[in-house]
């Protein structure tokens, strides 16, 4: 469907508008106190519909892929909340490896050939998560925190932020109260629902079944007590 | 759709609002589209963005974002992205002067797809060029990348196959340099060969 309407774009804007500039046709045509009704309501919903597209935009994409995670999955289905799921290692050798058909398009959109990707989406309601991240030993590799309410990037774990040596951060909710565990770096996000987005360089084809057992390291875990 | 607004009548109060809701709903769809695609950079037909996924950067631009990008979008100072659609049928050339290959401190990629976004099948399994394809260097210090549909001989080694018809780059450079960051840095044009 999604696809349909990106193929057809624009004459399916076209044909909207021709609809739309029938009816402002018929409406003036027609004259009379309803006229003035039309056009002030018309005006009232372009303007405030302008508003609530533009604020809503980064969250209904977002929402369609926290679905695609949560729901379809990339390979093997449905990956649950709390639960970190990395790109299979046939997908990324094979550029044309055909999906399973209930499996997301959304998650393997967009052509990429350097990272392999791992996803998940988080609820901090009912306590903490724990990120463990293993020794990368120089490699490139990032784990993006984003704020599913406005599309932004609160936080990161990777070699740019956090360097590659082995670790393990404390992702807390809005309003928790506890004690950071020793050992433990502390990110707090603003929201309990959280999208996560691990990415690892795959350095060449010999490189893929280590970069894969790097980024399969890569996980989640409750925070005991 | 036509059908269900000629049902409608022209001269109740109830239709006058129904109707206007619709026509100004589509509007502020196309217009909230139209104000979007103003913080798309341009330069040398090549489009970016600056500020994605930055905390506080902006109701309007956390909407232009995301309407170019499908999902989680990285925050510029770890990820960039350009793209650029050429017209295919011919050969191109991207030529970086000596020492411009995009600045970084992770990796850059080149990635060539077709019409729809898909990978291009092609004899030596090739989709991508990157700082980890061994790339040749001119004489000077300079880089070609050849961006065609047949090898150019004596370059194979720069050569990202192209299809026959129309294609799509995509330039990632991740954790950019400064002169990225900055806006300095431009990536170069995609030019035809004569």
């Amino acid at each position: 469907m999604n696809r349909l309407i990106l193929k057809y774009a624009y004459p399916l804007t076209f044909a909207i508008l021709a609809v739309l500039a029938w009816v402002v046709y018929r409406r003036f045509s027609a004259g009379g106190s309803v006229l003035i009704t039309f056009a002030v309501v018309a005006a009232i919903a372009w303007g405030l519909g302008t508003f609530l597209f533009i604020y809503f935009w980064p969250r209904i994409v977002l929402r369609a892929y926290m679905r695609a995670i949560l729901v379809q999955g990339l390979d093997e289905g449905p990956i649950p909340v709390n639960t970190l799921y990395t790109q299979p290692q046939a997908l990324f050798a094979d550029p044309f490896a055909s999906l399973p058909p209930r499996s997301s398009k959304l998650l393997s959109y967009g052509t990429n050939r350097d990272t392999l990707y791992t996803f998940g989406v988080l609820d901090l309601s009912k306590g903490p998560q724990v990120l463990h991240v293993p020794d990368m030993a120089g490699r490139y590799y990032s784990v993006q925190f984003t704020d599913p309410s406005d599309g932004t990037d609160f936080a990161y774990v990777g070699k740019r932020t956090t360097g590659t040596q082995a670790g393990n951060h404390l992702i807390i909710g809005p309003g928790w109260q506890g004690a950071v565990p020793q050992g433990m770096k502390q990110i707090s996000s603003p929201n309990n629902s959280v999208l996560v987005i691990g990415r690892v360089l795959v350095e060449s084809d010999s490189d893929l079944p280590t970069a894969y057992g790097l980024a399969k390291q890569i996980q989640l875990t409750p925070l005991s007590h | 759709m036509a059908n269900i607004l000629a049902t409608l009548s022209f001269s109740s109060v109830f239709s006058g609002v129904v109707q206007g809701i619709i026509v100004g709903g589509v509007l502020a769809f196309i217009t909230a589209q139209i104000l979007g695609r103003t913080k798309v950079k341009k330069i040398n037909g090549w489009f970016t963005m600056y500020g994605c996924g930055v905390p506080g950067n902006g109701m309007l631009l956390r909407a232009a974002c995301y309407q170019i990008f499908p999902g989680p979008v990285n925050v510029p100072q770890e990820a960039m992205y350009w793209t650029t659609s050429v017209d295919g049928a011919g050969n191109y050339i991207m030529h970086f002067p000596p020492g411009g290959l995009p600045p970084n401190d992770a990796f850059w990629s080149l990635t060539m797809s077709d019409a729809k976004n898909d990978f291009v099948a092609n004899p030596i399994n090739r989709y991508i060029v990157s700082d980890r394809s061994g790339l040749a260097q001119n004489s000077d210090g300079s880089t070609d990348i050849y961006l065609q549909n047949t090898a150019p001989s004596g370059h194979e080694s720069n050569w990202l196959p192209a299809p026959t018809g129309k294609f799509i780059l995509w330039l990632r450079v991740y954790v950019p340099g400064a002169a990225i960051l900055d806006g300095s840095y431009h990536v170069p044009p995609v030019t035809k060969v004569q």
